[in-house]
């Protein structure tokens, strides 16, 4: 098990509190795998410094895990999938 | 004078991050990021920062992660 931190970035034209359950949704993929989620946070709507896809809002949310690789692997597959996601990122903290 | 030049001690530089006490360098902390950058987006060197070789390679890693997230600009369209 490793420790994950994932930020997403959302269409910021997508209502706010519509956000954490979807990505909740997302998160079974993870405790199905046998991974724990610490914490979903979603930062809310932020103007972006430079457009991604024409737009130039997003919603922020970053998420903390623990999990397998192959499981985090495929949550940020199923992400990108979805058009509302404009980016996504994982880091692993401890690893600097 | 060259000489004179040669023979001035470097001003000795604190570093600002053992001064206030960051191990570990966030690439969502913008506000601590946005002081290693230049007006203009660019990373500052090292000369300048006054940091250690191994906390400029995080914060360089941080500042590109935070660029890639659309946290700071990769260019200031300014002047």
């Amino acid at each position: 098990m490793r420790h994950y931190e994932i930020m997403v970035i959302l269409d910021g034209s997508l209502e706010e509190r519509t956000v954490a359950p979807s990505l909740d949704t997302y998160l079974n993929v993870i405790r199905t795998a046998g991974g724990s989620v610490e914490k979903l946070d979603v930062w809310g709507r932020r103007r972006l410094t430079y457009e991604i896809n024409k737009k130039a809002e997003g919603i922020y949310a970053v998420i903390d895990l623990h999990a397998e690789p192959a499981a985090v692997a495929e949550l940020d597959r199923q992400l990108r999938l979805n058009e509302s996601v404009l980016r996504t990122k994982v880091i692993r903290p401890e690893v600097r | 004078m060259a000489k004179a030049a040669v023979l001035r001690k470097p001003k000795k530089k604190v570093n600002p991050l053992d001064k206030e006490s960051i191990t570990y360098i966030d690439y969502k902390d913008t506000a601590l990021l946005r002081k290693f950058i230049s007006d203009r987006g660019k990373i500052r060197a090292r000369r300048v920062t006054g940091v250690s070789a191994r906390q400029q390679r995080q914060i360089a890693k941080a500042v590109k992660n935070a660029r890639e997230m659309a946290l700071l600009a990769y260019t200031t369209t300014a002047r």
